[in-house]
């Protein structure tokens, strides 16, 4: 594997992509339902605010994140899921797998021009991010490590679907499989997490003392009240069974998630200043309460329910403090999905290795 | 003709490749030296495609011996790609790209520098007659001009073994002549080059030597000016000014013919000496004869005897 032929093939499959279909039109539509969504989210918003809370970017840009996320998901497994099996029904893969390029070149290759496409697609909401920005409460560090987040979870969706299309010879299956892959990555972690939590959901005994006043400590009430209170007071333990989900055991699930993952990754949105907090309750004081924005970050609590999710149970039911420091889901996240990422791409280029002793069923080599 | 050097070339001995229970090469053998043309002939399935997708370094034999430009196709498969070129009997070619970026490309992936990819792009268009389709989109060329592209493709780094996969299939006759002279330069300048065709009437007059297979083993190889002369009778065909005292001759003397067309009448011959006493008697006869030759060739004939 070198660089020149990794470069070679990423430029001779972006040439050919760019030839092949209307990227105009499609790179526009993209654009043009961002951008009514960040209007209708903007709209929203301002519904909510009356026009007096700061940060209204906060909001807009969780939400676009959010929804940018989920239509890349649907974008990007069609950027590669044919790109081998493909090439082998054209008969050009051959001719490429006897020139000097290695195995690696080419997968490495196809993988560079699937994901930089994904990446295209990225980048063009950058003008929406940036007026995201100008509504306040985004820092360009957050917008950074999201964008940056998002990139690297598109490379793992476009390096399985290439994966997909160098097992199978029919790019309609590999195509299926694909959008079922990212299918699993989203709403398949989240059933098995809540299928494994209630699963594992235990049953515990909870143990607590009945302590019954002493006629001393009701004092100045009549007798045949506290006769009443003490009659129905049995002192002693007392004990009762209940369940309690061990999320604690069951959390990592939802760790591979793209949505968990860009969400718990995002850094933090600025502490409140001191200034702000004092104008806001001194707007309590006079009785004007108002939704904080800050409140509602669509990233910020999507992050904090997850890692929620670590705490170990105590009597029954998992305490959230915000002041606890809580530990992060998305290094797990991120792991996991540059692991099967890598797993894909050295698969592929295996499946790619010429001269090969074995052919996938009803494949022909050339 | 350039001197043969040890190693170079092309040796398989013994290759044998099964697809599940298909039993596609069962042992071929198969030499082809530099400066000559070796046509590999055999009926459709006969694996010539399986053992030609062997020598390109594609498919790992299950049995036999190889090697191409004197390097081993499964061990040293890049040492051979750098001197073995192959072209496949599809066209393989992106329909979006140029003929000029193409091969531009394939010799970027050859590993040529820019300009000498550029430079050796420019030569092949020329020597494929493409020079004024070299920068249309593959898919408006004509099927011969896509087979001279892919045949192109396949010189881009000038090798020193050439492996051709029905490379005449669909041309018209001028373009038929003109691959036959371009191969036979190629091996003039020193390319061991393997032509598989069904085409015999071309291989006669291109092939130095012709390697038969049927079903997957070698059935005869043979320098094609030392084939085997023909126990078998073959067809040959006659023509006269008055066909009817043609006809009438023949049934006369014996002879075992098929009804007269326009373009003649064929008759069942065991050998040349038996061809030369019929035309001896027949002209004795004072038939008009004008016409007397054989049909399909010595290649053909050879060909129709090996393979069943």
């Amino acid at each position: 594997m070198t660089p020149n032929g990794i470069a070679t093939v990423a430029h001779q499959e972006f040439k050919l992509r760019i030839r092949a279909g209307r990227w105009r039109w499609l790179l526009g539509v993209w654009f043009a339902v961002l951008l009514l969504f960040t209007v209708l989210v903007t709209l929203a918003v301002e519904q909510i605010d009356d026009g007096q809370a700061k940060d209204t970017g906060i909001v807009i840009y969780g939400s676009l994140v959010l929804f940018v996320l989920g239509l890349s998901l649907l974008v990007v497994p069609a950027l590669a899921a044919q790109s081998v099996n493909g090439d082998r029904e054209r008969g050009t893969l051959a001719t490429l797998q006897v020139t000097r390029l290695t195995a690696g070149d080419i997968a490495v290759g196809k993988l560079v021009d699937a994901w930089g496409t994904g990446i295209v697609f990225l980048l063009l909401t950058l003008p929406l991010v940036g007026y995201a920005m100008t509504r306040g409460g985004v820092t360009a560090g957050r917008v950074l490590v999201v964008t940056l987040v998002i990139a690297l979870l598109l490379g793992t969706i476009s390096a399985v679907s290439l994966c997909l299309s160098s097992l199978l010879s029919r790019t309609t299956t590999s195509g299926v499989l694909a959008y079922l892959a990212v299918f699993a990555l989203t709403v398949g972690t989240l059933i098995s997490f809540g299928l494994a939590t209630a699963i594992t959901t235990e049953k515990y005994t909870e143990t607590s003392e009945n302590h019954c006043p002493s006629r001393t400590d009701l004092p100045g009430m009549p007798t045949a009240e506290q006769d009443k209170i003490l009659s129905g007071c049995l002192p002693g333990t007392q004990s009762f069974e209940s369940t309690r989900a061990r999320t604690d055991r069951t959390w990592w699930l939802l760790a591979p998630n793209p949505f968990v993952v860009v969400a718990d990754a995002a850094p933090k949105i600025p502490a409140e200043t001191a200034a702000d907090r004092a104008a806001r309750q001194a707007r309590e004081e006079r009785g004007q309460y108002q939704t904080e924005l800050r409140d509602v970050d669509p990233l910020g609590s999507l992050g904090r329910s997850v890692r929620t999710l670590r705490d170990r149970p105590e009597r029954g039911f998992t305490y959230s403090s915000e002041q606890q420091e809580r530990k992060a889901v998305w290094p797990y996240g991120i792991a996991a999905n540059v692991l099967l990422g890598v797993g894909a791409v050295w698969l592929t280029t295996r499946q790619l290795h010429t001269p090969s002793r074995v052919l996938p069923r009803g494949q022909r080599v050339a | 003709m350039t001197q043969m050097h040890p190693g170079d070339g092309v040796v398989a001995t013994g290759v044998q490749r099964r697809f599940g229970a298909v039993e596609a090469v069962r042992g071929i053998d198969l030499t082809a030296r530099p400066g000559e043309v070796t046509a590999l002939v055999g009926p459709n399935g006969a694996g010539k495609t399986t053992l030609l997708l062997v020598l390109a370094t594609l498919l790992v034999p299950d049995a036999g011996h190889v090697r191409v430009a004197g390097h081993d196709p499964i061990t040293e498969s890049d040492a051979v790609r750098a001197r073995m070129g192959w072209s496949p009997d599809t066209f393989g070619l992106y329909d979006n790209l140029t003929s000029r970026e193409y091969l531009e490309f394939v010799g970027a992936a050859m590993r040529l520098t820019k300009p000498a990819a550029r430079t050796r792009a420019g030569e092949l268009l020329e020597l494929a007659h493409l020079v004024d389709k070299a920068d249309a989109p593959v898919h408006t060329l004509s099927r011969g001009q896509k087979q001279r592209l892919g045949l192109s493709r396949a010189l881009v780094h000038d090798p020193q073994v050439l492996l051709l996969d029905e490379p005449a299939a669909g041309l018209d006759p001028r373009a038929r002549v003109e691959l036959r002279n371009l191969l036979r330069q190629l091996a003039h300048d020193g390319a061991a080059v393997i032509v598989s065709s069904h085409l015999l009437g071309d291989l006669e007059e291109l092939a130095d030597r012709v390697v038969f297979v049927d079903r997957g083993v070698t059935v005869g190889e043979h320098r094609l000016d030392e084939l085997p002369k023909g126990s078998q009778s073959r067809p040959w065909r006659l023509r006269a000014l008055d066909m009817d005292v043609l006809v009438t001759a023949l049934t006369r003397n014996g002879y075992d013919h098929d009804a007269p067309t326009p373009a003649g009448v064929d008759v069942r011959l065991a050998n040349d000496e038996a061809a030369a006493a019929l035309l001896a008697g027949l002209i004795r006869d004072g038939v008009p004869v004008v016409a007397c030759q054989p049909l399909g060739g010595q290649l053909e004939a050879t060909y129709l005897e090996l393979t069943q």
